[in-house]
């Protein structure tokens, strides 16, 4: 199956400032004199999800710091009361893609093969040996670096979904904003990052020569 | 399809709560009766908070100190036509 990653679709630069907000009613616009303390308590997850991205602390900070001043500047345009952390990672991500996909104006397409379901379940209750309740018990092996790598190895367009839900804690409807993808593709992103994933944390694991490959 | 393919077919909407309530106690009733889709189950969720806590890192301390500045900066120099 074929993903296509049309996130490089989303908003450019100009965008930002009029990031929907879907008012219906004349409402609280932000005042841009509170951006600081609004947004500031934003900056630590903003700045983890800059580095799951762009892999390097340098970038993230470059990102983070560019999200803010976008965000600064169309603080205006922000309907106070609505989602002020899900408008931050859209602007992040908009960053983040203009800023390193600029030169790639076509969606690249990542192909992921097909993956079983609970795919690293499987996997290790086939290892010899395995009693009850083992998998879950076997998750302890992975170190904090091993979910990291498994993480950042995934293709970007899955990388984001599984970053958003997972670590961020967005709902899918949050995700598909984010992104600007129906919820669908946010779905079927997400479900198969996680499983691919799952691969590369089981890829590790037979690297690190902690489990037995299965043929 | 059995009630197990069913379970394993909605396991991450499950685990995220993002289904409708009809659907998520017909695989909670299924779970009550299968040990091996309670541990498939809990073996997800297990993992989603571990990629939760480890995919999370610390800014370096000074990156609140440079965002400060930068809006400092972009507040002097005047209004952005935006």
């Amino acid at each position: 199956m074929l993903e296509t990653a049309d996130v490089g679709d989303a908003p450019t630069d100009d965008d930002v400032c009029g990031v929907a907000t879907g008012r219906r009613y004349p409402a609280w616009m932000a005042d841009q004199a509170n951006f600081e303390q609004d947004a500031m308590e934003y900056a630590p997850q903003l700045y983890s999800a800059a580095l799951r991205m762009t892999r390097n602390p340098a970038d993230a900070e470059d990102v983070v710091q560019e999200t803010f001043l976008k965000a600064y500047r169309g603080y205006d345009s922000f309907e106070e009361g609505t989602n002020l952390k899900a408008w931050l990672y859209r602007i992040l991500t908009n960053t983040y893609i203009n800023k390193y996909r600029k030169a790639q104006r076509r969606p690249n397409e990542v192909e992921l093969g097909e993956l079983q379901d609970l795919y690293l379940y499987r996997r290790l209750g086939e290892q010899s040996g395995a009693t009850e309740s083992a998998e879950t018990t076997a998750l302890e092996m992975f170190v904090d670096e091993d979910i990291i790598e498994a993480i950042e190895s995934l293709p970007e367009n899955f990388r984001m979904p599984v970053l958003y839900a997972d670590v961020e804690g967005f709902s899918y409807k949050e995700i598909a904003e984010i992104l600007d993808v129906p919820i669908g593709t946010v779905m079927s992103r997400l479900h198969r990052g996680r499983k691919a994933l799952q691969r590369k944390l089981w890829n590790l694991a037979v690297e690190h020569g902690l489990v037995e490959p299965t043929p | 399809m059995s009630g197990c393919e069913h379970a394993v077919e909605y396991v991450y909407q499950y685990i995220d709560d993002e289904m409708t309530l009809t659907r998520r106690s017909r695989i909670t009733m299924h779970l009550k009766r299968c040990t091996k889709c309670t541990d498939a189950f809990e073996f997800e969720k297990k993992l989603r908070a571990k990629i939760e806590s480890c995919g999370k890192s610390q800014p370096p301390p000074e990156l609140f100190d440079h965002l400060r500045a930068l809006i400092q900066q972009e507040r002097n120099t005047g209004d952005p036509d935006c």
